[in-house]
């Protein structure tokens, strides 16, 4: 006889003697039933179980392409032939009235000139986006996206920049807009992370773990980095000496004597301790498996530029549509390096070059992939940077050019975005959004809808006052919804 | 044809005694500050008009006078509030309208052309944080004679709840030592308990808890938690900085009992204090109190605006000082007028004002015993150092003649630096170069190298003295402005120091105001936030939850206290105390006044009886289980473990962490794990990254110190299970808890010894059979000792070891 039968018969009739205590029923039986540390459904306590969207969403689950550093809206999407008219004359001053650059000195005047491109551009689809020679791939699927051409933020160093970007704020300490949708929706993984971030390139986006982390709200909101390499998750696997069998019992030994203090104490609390006991054993098999790749086909290995075994963007693009596969609610991919001051790794010609193959191949294959998986509709794809650079060249050891924040382009894909669309126009020179502009505040406004949620309603009051993400802005760009 | 009778009686009366019916004193002032005062008042009118008069209602403001002759329709202030004017909203803004009743005597009121008195007083909605405490009777009962619980079961009765029987003896020291020292207690502090039969045995344990040197550290975790402290400088660079001398400050002005007012006035203006004289560090220590506001952080990355990153430093300090000390979201006001407490935006100014003066510099935390010491070593140093000179004014003359002897293999075994400069031609040497072939000849004399030798050991002696983050007053003050919109880049009207209108007046009038009359007004027993925001902070700390449930807004968005004379008896109790023996402001006195009362000796137990009607648990009919904060977490493991080092302060130490955490920030930092007896140092002390902080910190929610935090969350989720179960670290203590429990007990007492050891109670019957069982299985398969190494991991991931019950 199983020794904890008697502790089971014991709990399973003090919970039914006492409703009062709120554990659902549900939850219980997931509890007491036999063997249940390895499978069954999450128990209703937890605080990542899925909630139904207040509005009806076009989105289910988001994947967001962070091209960390800045790519240059210039050299892939905003053709501008006038620019490449204009090539090495100053900019007129009306433009640069009170704008700030980063690195901005004395010398900045004499040394902003017009630089245009020097990539062919060509246009594309049904839509007729214009993409340039650097980006075969995106070409290929410019009318499965909308482009943004005229996104606008409101800072221009990076790592400010991409806290705004990711929490409306470039302050610290603010919640990232996983952890605000996962704080929303819930997930539907009930065996993985509802937030998971993937990250390729030479080192971490500047900012590091704030990019995703879940500020003022609570913890098991924060994205979790899954690692390319060694354990996915920090503390996921069993160390070796131990082993399975002896982890099972363990975990077997620590729900029982913690339900036992749940009979002693009637702390709902205790509830929640045992089934994130029972998920966190559910991962430590559930996470190896959705990042072993052995099970995909030699042709989707293909269609993403993939090597087994070898960390990449690609490879967590394939990634990212296995994690949707299992319900996991918001990926975020970070890329970097797209910095382009025209320094030694961050030129414009050969370092840009490198970083738009490491990126083109997988993001294209990512919306196909997802599109004839029949997962596009349900899924939402964001690409794009922290800022854009500027119409004016920057020259320190080759080309380069500096953050932009006032004209970039981003596209999205599926989840309720237009197919084959283009929302906003820069001016001549590609400086100022001059039609549709959309601000940080209405991507996350829009992103918000998308997912069936009012972003003024999803709040939560910390510090004597109800944040949201937007803060008191935002509005929903109607061109970006189907 | 009947008339009714009330209309001959109305016919009978004058118009003016018909009307004097509604009487403006009686019934149309309160109508007035319940619904408009609160914005057309006398701080910021909107539309600068003013309801607290009737005298002002006359006069009107942006829109005209809000009273006009002639029948109510009239009137502006009808049509406001009847939703009826073409232009203006409905009023109040946003807010239910004024019921049928209300709006039927004001328009009686303006139809008999508004009477009322002359030389009216303005009215005032004042909001009861903005009011300073009295402090109320204690209610007298016949089943309690503490001031707490008094009160407490005053409103208990109110809502038909009752008190809650006294937790068991163990858990209520476990409890009281967690809560005082952040420890557990050992099995023979809990023997030594549980067999004192003295009628205040626990008061004297709370005594003894409260004189041990660990209670600084506990507490004073939760004032670093205000202000923000962390050992790295934030943003995106994240470098490390050394401010840990301030944190032993902290930890040693608790320890010491300093007066709460003194502790707060030291960290705010500590170097406004009149330097003393005498030769103790005492001057020394208040400026190094000051570091409380150089927790901010500091932006190093490239392309900034510097002048931009001080200026978020010093809104940090004004935010921080708001919330943290006021428990006032002034913050709020740093765009725009505060939305619903009285504080406009060029208060916020006056106020940054203050914290717009200072420079950030650098200390030197010597005390007068490490002064002292490097004089000793200074001037033991001087006589060994002139002989060495001696001895190399000696052998100089003799240099030449050195190096043209030197033969090839002689030369190769120099110095790299040597040899380099001797490659040069004497002419083409400069001083340096002539100086490194000089040192380079000297160091082959052994009397030469003998001396040298000696004169290191003299050095050695020289204490490493650590620096500190303080602020410095200029002697230049720095002129403030307001900020258009906050915006740094759009500078508006200038300000001068000084604090909101609604709270009491700073009693400066003939020079501008500082940072220390600022702290001495925040102290002032007549400032109404104070003493009542910390009490009610200590109060969360031993409920989960304050008296006022918004423990960082007493503002109009704030939640009312639960027990408002119980609040206000506490604030005045700390700062004049009657039944407690301690000074003014002591908080030791608090805590002990607190854990002494039977409220929070109560059973934690959950009651079904109690369950319907407070679920909550807001009326405390009983204790609330909390879980240990992050820190604690790691405490509790390390006692039970045995291998808890106790030392106090120092430079922060760094435990095990998983591999390639620090890679998860910008710069990669190294971590390499500390040795002797500092990888078991109290999690308080491990070395705090704000970019990537300790991953066993983080997951059980230790604060990320980007901004003031006044209440920890107490999250509960898988990757706590991850940590307490796979993490190296804490299998670690898991190993030496087993190694433990077989050394220490006797084989068949080994089971109740070691959940005596984590939870300090034994095991109930049955909890003693599941452990058991377990214990057997697995040495069956893999041996006893390894059957321990399983028990001990199973009990340090109970959720009943990482929490107060």
């Amino acid at each position: 006889m199983n020794p904890s039968e008697p502790l089971r018969d014991l709990t399973r009739r003090h919970f039914f003697s006492r409703c009062s205590l709120g554990l659902g029923s549900v939850a219980l039986a997931s509890l007491l039933g036999p063997s249940q540390a390895a499978s069954g459904p999450a128990p209703a306590s937890h605080p990542l179980a899925p909630k139904p969207a207040p509005f009806p969403a076009r989105a289910r689950n988001v994947i967001y392409l962070f091209m960390a550093g800045g790519p240059s809206q210039l050299e892939l999407f905003d053709y501008k032939p006038r620019l490449g008219q204009l090539n090495g004359q100053p900019i007129p001053d009306s433009y640069l009235e009170g704008k700030r650059f980063a690195f901005m000195d004395s010398s900045f005047k004499n040394r902003s000139t017009l630089l245009g491109t020097r990539r062919q551009f060509r246009q594309h689809g049904q839509s007729g986006m214009w993409v340039s020679e650097l980006f075969p791939h995106t070409a290929g699927i410019v009318d499965d996206v909308t482009f943004v051409r005229s996104c606008a933020t409101n800072v221009f160093n990076h790592a400010p920049a991409k806290l705004f970007m990711n929490t409306g704020s470039s302050q610290f300490g603010r919640p990232s807009l996983g952890s605000w949708v996962t704080y929303g929706l819930g997930s539907e993984a009930d065996n993985l992370p509802g937030f998971v971030v993937l990250q390729s390139g030479p080192r971490g986006p500047r900012g590091g773990a704030v990019n995703w982390g879940s500020g003022f709200l609570p913890t098991s909101y924060q994205g979790v980095p899954l690692r390319s390499q060694g354990e996915p998750i920090l503390n996921l696997t069993t160390p070796t000496e131990l082993g399975d069998t002896r982890q099972r019992r363990a975990v077997e030994a620590i729900r029982d004597l913690n339900l036992q203090h749940l009979v002693a104490t009637g702390d709902p609390e205790i509830t929640t301790r045992i089934a994130a006991y029972e998920m966190a054993y559910r991962m430590q098999t559930s996470a190896p498996e959705a990042m072993d790749l052995t099970g995909e086909s030699a042709a989707t290995l293909r269609l993403y530029g993939v090597e087994p075994d070898r960390p990449s963007f690609a490879r967590n693009c394939l990634l990212a549509r296995r994690l949707v596969e299992r319900g996991v609610r918001f990926i975020q991919l970070y890329h970097t390096n797209w910095d382009s001051h025209g320094g030694p790794g961050e030129n414009l010609e050969d370092d840009f070059e490198k970083v738009c193959r490491q990126v083109d191949q997988g993001s294209a294959a990512l919306v196909k992939d997802l599109r004839s998986r029949g997962l596009l509709d349900d899924t939402l794809v964001i690409w794009g940077g922290e800022f854009g650079r500027t119409p004016m060249g920057e020259n320190r050891e080759k080309t380069g050019r500096n953050h932009h924040i006032d004209a970039f382009t981003m596209w999205l894909a599926g989840g309720g975005v237009p197919a084959g669309h283009i929302v906003g126009e820069t001016d001549e020179l590609g400086f100022n959004a001059v039609q549709d502009r959309v601000h940080v505040h209405d991507l996350h406004a829009t992103i918000l809808h998308l997912l069936g949620i009012n972003h003024e309603q999803l709040t939560f009051r910390f510090q004597g006052r109800d944040f949201r993400l937007t803060d008191v802005h935002g509005q929903v760009v109607k061109s970006l919804l189907a | 044809m009947l008339i009714p009778r009330w209309c001959l009686w109305a016919l009978t009366l004058s118009l003016a005694e018909w009307v004097s019916a509604v009487d403006y004193l009686a019934d149309i002032k309160p109508i007035l500050i319940e619904h408009c005062v609160s914005c057309h008042g006398a701080d910021h009118p909107k539309s600068d008009l003013r309801l607290d008069t009737a005298a002002g209602a006359r006069t009107g403001g942006r829109h005209g006078p809000a009273i006009t002759a002639g029948p109510a329709e009239a009137s502006l202030l009808w049509q406001v509030i009847t939703g009826t004017h073409a232009e203006l909203p409905a009023m109040p803004y946003k807010k239910p309208a004024l019921s049928p009743s209300e709006r039927e005597q004001i328009r009686l009121w303006l139809a008999a052309g508004a009477p009322a008195p002359e030389n009216e007083l303005p009215s005032r909605k004042i909001h009861w944080s903005f009011v300073p405490p009295k402090r109320p009777a204690v209610p007298v009962r016949d089943d309690s004679s503490h001031p707490i619980d008094a009160f407490i079961r005053q409103h208990l009765d109110k809502e038909g709840l009752t008190a809650s029987p006294e937790a068991d003896r163990v858990t209520l020291l476990r409890r009281v030592s967690l809560d005082l020292t952040g420890l557990p207690p050992s099995p023979a502090d809990v023997d030594q308990f549980t067999a004192d039969s003295r009628p205040d045995a626990y008061e004297r344990a709370v005594d003894r808890l409260l004189a041990s040197p660990h209670y600084g550290e506990r507490w004073g975790r939760v004032w670093l938690d205000l202000a923000r402290y962390a050992d790295s400088n934030g943003y995106s660079i994240d470098a490390p900085r050394s401010i840990w001398p301030w944190r032993d400050w902290v930890i040693q002005a608790l320890n010491s009992d300093q007066p709460f007012d003194r502790f707060v006035i030291e960290q705010l203006a500590g170097d406004l204090l009149a330097p003393a004289d005498s030769p103790d560090d005492t001057h020394l220590r208040q400026r190094l109190a000051t570091g409380f506001h150089r927790n901010t952080q500091i932006n190093e990355e490239g392309g900034i605006d510097p002048e931009q990153f001080r200026i978020e430093a010093v809104l940090d300090r004004v935010n921080t000082t708001g919330t943290a000390l006021l428990g006032l979201t002034i913050g709020c006001a740093q765009c725009h007028d505060h939305k619903f407490d009285p504080i406009s935006q060029r208060e916020y100014f006056q106020l940054y004002a203050f914290f717009n003066t200072q420079d950030d510099v650098t200390l030197e935390a010597a005390s007068a015993a490490d002064r002292a010491a490097r004089t000793a070593v200074e001037r033991a140093t001087q006589p060994v150092q002139q002989e060495l000179d001696a001895r190399g004014k000696a052998l100089e003359p003799r240099f030449a003649e050195w190096e043209a002897a030197l033969t090839p293999a002689q030369r190769d075994a120099l110095p790299l630096e040597v040899r380099n400069v001797l490659g040069l031609r004497p002419e083409q040497r400069n001083d340096a170069q002539r100086k490194v072939a000089l040192r380079g000849y000297f160091q082959t004399d052994a009397e030469y190298r003998a001396i040298e030798q000696r004169l290191q050991k003299v050095r050695s002696g020289a204490p490493k003295i650590p620096t500190t983050l303080a602020l410095k007053e200029r002697t230049e003050p720095r002129a403030s402005v307001v900020f258009i919109k906050g915006d740094f880049t759009r500078p508006g009207d200038p300000v001068q120091p000084g604090t909101p209108a609604v709270l009491p007046p700073l009693p400066v009038a003939d020079r501008p105001a500082n940072r220390l009359d600022l702290a001495q007004w925040l102290m002032d027993p007549q400032n109404p936030l104070t003493a009542r925001v910390l009490v009610n902070r200590v109060w969360q700390q031993y409920f989960g939850k304050g008296l006022v449930e918004t423990e960082n807004d007493f503002g109009t968005q704030g939640s009312p206290p639960s027990h408002p004379a119980l609040l206000d008896w506490l604030a005045c109790e700390f700062m004049e105390p009657t039944v407690s023996a301690g000074p003014a402001w002591s908080l030791k006195s608090l805590h002990r006044l607190i854990v002494t009362s039977a409220t929070y000796r109560q059973s934690s137990r959950v009651r079904p009886e109690t369950q319907e009607k407070d679920a909550n648990n807001r009326w405390l009919s009983r204790q609330n289980r909390l879980r240990l904060d992050a820190e604690l977490v790691r405490d509790v493991a390390l006692v039970a473990s045995g291998t808890f080092n106790p030392r106090i302060g120092g430079p922060g130490v760094f435990p095990p962490q998983p591999d390639g955490v620090m890679n998860l920030g910008q710069s990669r930092r190294s971590w390499t794990v500390s040795t002797g007896g500092d990888q078991y140092r109290r999690g308080m002390y491990t070395f705090f990254w704000r970019a990537t902080p300790h991953p066993a910190l983080a997951v059980f929610d230790a604060p990320d110190g980007f901004s003031t935090c006044t209440r920890r969350l107490r999250s509960n989720t898988p990757l706590q299970a991850l940590t307490l179960l796979n993490d190296a670290a804490f299998v670690e203590l898991a190993r030496q808890l087993a190694e433990r429990i077989q050394r220490e007990a006797p084989e068949a007492d080994r089971l109740d010894y070691a959940v005596r050891l984590c939870l300090a109670r034994r095991p109930t019957a049955q909890e003693r059979e599941r452990l058991r069982t377990l214990w057997q299985e697995e040495s069956r398969e893999v041996g006893d000792a390894a059957a321990w190494m399983t028990v001990a991991r199973v009990l340090l991931n109970l959720d009943e070891t990482i929490t107060r019950e």
